[in-house]
């Protein structure tokens, strides 16, 4: 009797040893696998009047929300103008690479070899996008970058085939850092996400800062996911300085802003950050705790421009909310395809390519132009606050810094 | 570091550890008594935690939407219990595959429902406040978070030490045979157990709702952890996920102010040290030689 319970606890217990060691490895992974190919014509495979546009996008994880919104804008822009782009049909072929460059790189070969598209959209992480650049160079297929901010994709790991709609974390990070030292506060806590882009979206704002005579005295770097900056946020209750510029994103983000009130913070040290937190994304969920945040976006639904309202309009139509900055780059992804092919008459990637360097398109948030220096776009942000307007709080935009661009290549202090 | 910002740290760090207690206990009582392994667990937090999202933006108010949402965890747990989980008992690969595979239906079903926009449940009004200790404020919530928590822990060694079903579920872990040769419905108990579990993983939702938010892959977050606490806290009592739930709420939070860059590291070398000592966790019955 006494074996047989000992026996029963310990195959028990080794299942739960198991079962812990299976889910760790799963959810690394980047838990589940749904992909979907969505295919609106069921045309056959290289008839010229069909234009093929792969998509490889995150569909799982903490950048879903982006992917939903990125997808969205290009199918709003397909269908105001019948579903083509360059006067073709489009075939939208859509895989999810579950934020894994190994994954990617598995869809990038099947959506090129096999189903052989002409044009391709993507990604979201910077991580993706590093490991798809040789491919795509040798391979010469175009693709269009709506998200992935990495600095290097525009210096060192450039490439003629890869042109970014949104922007690089150098813009990010550098757009409100003057206005900040000249309005705020000289002496600046910093706060985002231990990883590339957290890095070097702070290197940009501290390089900005610290020329336009601010100081950063502390910078903190929280592991990516933290559910609790009690302890970051009682440092910088310590430290006491001027201004607090943040860089989180995604749950970290709303978490951040809702703590940043919890722990007595708000009203006492201003907090600002990147376009981030002044995107709805954060915005609707946070709720009031954030009211008064300061930072530098590009795109907000209010902007005053007849490509805007027209937008805002339609998606709110379809999609019944309001569109945050990845539908604007979901959709200005589409509207550069759209250009170029019309402009280069082809689909060629070699002619894609010398219509793309330097080529101008109005987007919701205002000109942009896509720097052939960097194959970054030069667009405008804005300085804004947010502020309650009928019980909702909503970024008002103060000022705007236009032509925001990056350097060509890195400078001493980014290094 | 000051007295204050250690006790708030301190704080935190119950808060969390209580969060994860309700999820870990349901765990630890299913795996004990029924010795199923539920990796969809993590899942019953996430929609007790969407559940009532919806119903706090359907103006329901906090306290109902709370009562709701664990009933409809009770509810779910009871019919995956009795639709699938009891045609698998004794089958351990099987139960793994089972419940793993609820946890994508589940978790894709929810993104289908609410999407993949992060959601937040605001903290309801009458904790909507915070409390200055020293330099800095610590917020109410949370205080009340480490409330529910204990109490939680008291209604549970009552229900274990002090009631029939608890008896039954106690001689359930040490002899499921014995139970069974005894004319009690082990089926029956075991049901009601898994609703149990399930309903306990709901309210660690709700309450986890304003202070982590709701978001795709939340489950499996949570999984995790409740995991490595239970495996810390050992098998067969609430002991077991209450201690290690609480020392792994503080090694995380005190972990992130001493060792920020390796806090991750810091739990789990925790664990393979209790592991090396008593492996079987801290509370898990030792196995005669």
């Amino acid at each position: 009797m006494k074996f047989a319970r000992s026996h029963f606890i310990f195959s028990k217990w080794k299942t739960v040893l198991a079962a812990s060691a299976l889910s760790l490895a799963l959810t690394a992974c980047g838990g589940t696998t749904s992909t979907g190919t969505q295919s609106p014509q069921g045309t056959s495979a290289s008839s010229s009047d069909t234009l093929k546009v792969g998509m490889i996008l995150s569909a799982t994880g903490t950048f879903a929300p982006l992917t939903e919104s990125i997808r969205n804008g290009f199918q709003l822009y397909l269908d105001q103008h019948n579903g083509m782009l360059g006067g073709r049909k489009v075939e939208i072929k859509f895989e999810d690479d579950q934020e894994d460059p190994q994954v990617a790189l598995r869809k990038y070969r099947q959506l090129v070899s096999s189903d052989k598209v002409d044009i391709l959209v993507g990604p979201i992480s910077s991580a993706v996008a590093y490991a798809l650049r040789d491919g795509v160079e040798k391979d010469k297929i175009v693709l269009i970058d709506p998200n992935a901010a990495a600095n290097d994709l525009s210096w060192k790991q450039k490439s003629d085939y890869i042109y970014r709609v949104s922007f690089s974390n150098w813009q990010n990070g550098s757009s409100v850092a003057k206005y900040i030292a000249q309005n705020i506060g000289k002496s600046a806590v910093t706060i985002a996400p231990d990883y590339p882009a957290g890095r070097e979206v702070i290197q940009a704002f501290k390089a900005a800062f610290e020329a336009s005579g601010g100081k950063v005295v502390k910078e903190l770097y929280p592991k990516l996911g933290t559910n609790d900056f009690a302890t970051y946020l009682t440092t910088i209750a310590q430290t006491k300085p001027d201004v607090v510029y943040s860089f989180e994103t995604g749950s970290d983000g709303i978490r951040f802003v809702k703590q940043y009130a919890d722990f007595g913070l708000k009203g006492k040290i201003p907090l600002t950050g990147t376009l981030e937190l002044g995107d709805n994304l954060i915005l609707d969920p946070a709720g009031d705790a954030a009211e008064g945040i300061i930072s530098g976006v590009l795109y907000t639904p209010w902007l005053e421009n007849n490509v805007n309202q027209t937008f805002v309009t339609s998606y709110q139509k379809k999609y019944n909310k309001l569109p945050n900055i990845f539908a604007v780059d979901g959709y200005d992804a589409a509207q550069v395809i759209d250009l170029a092919i019309t402009k280069a008459g082809s689909t060629r990637s070699d002619d894609l390519i010398k219509v793309l360097k330097g080529i101008s398109f109005n987007s919701p948030r205002g000109p942009v132009t896509i720097d052939p220096k960097t194959n970054n776009p030069i667009e405008n942000f804005y300085v804004a606050k947010n502020v309650k307007l009928d019980g909702k709080i909503v970024p008002q935009v103060s000022q705007t810094i236009p032509n925001v661009t990056m350097p060509e290549t890195p400078s001493p202090a980014a290094q | 570091m000051s007295l204050s910002i250690l006790f708030v740290q301190i704080l935190t760090g119950l808060a969390y550890g209580m969060l994860y207690f309700m999820i870990a206990a349901g765990l630890t009582i299913i795996l004990g008594v029924m010795n199923v392994v539920n990796l969809a667990h993590g899942t019953f937090f996430l929609i007790g935690a969407y559940v009532a999202y919806t119903l706090v933006s359907k103006h329901l108010g906090f306290w109902l939407a709370l009562i709701l949402s664990v009933g409809v965890t009770a509810i779910l747990g009871l019919v995956i219990e009795r639709l699938l989980i009891h045609r698998v008992y004794g089958k351990e690969l099987e139960q793994v595959l089972l419940t793993f595979g609820l946890t994508f239906m589940l978790s894709d079903a929810a993104k289908w429902i609410w999407g993949t926009d992060i959601q937040t449940i605001p903290v309801p009004r009458v904790l909507d406040f915070s409390i200055s200790v020293g330099s800095v404020d610590f917020p109410a919530y949370r205080l009340f978070i480490v409330a529910v928590g204990g109490a939680l822990a008291v209604i549970l060694w009552l229900l274990e030490n002090r009631t029939r079903i608890g008896a039954i579920i106690r001689a359930g872990v040490d002899d499921r045979a014995m139970v069974t040769a005894l004319g009690i419905n082990v089926g029956a108990v075991f049901t009601g157990v898994f609703a149990f579990g399930a309903a306990l993983a709901g309210l660690g939702g709700v309450l986890g709702g304003p202070l982590i938010g709701v978001y795709t892959g939340l489950d499996g977050d949570i999984l995790v952890t409740s995991l490595i606490v239970v495996t810390v806290g050992g098998l067969g009592s609430w002991k077991g996920p209450f201690v290690g739930a609480l020392l792994i709420g503080l090694m995380d939070t005190l972990g992130k102010v001493w060792f920020p860059s390796f806090s991750m590291l810091v739990i789990f070398l925790l664990m393979v040290v209790i592991l090396l000592i008593r492996p079987r966790g801290l509370f898990g019955r030792e196995v005669a030689p």
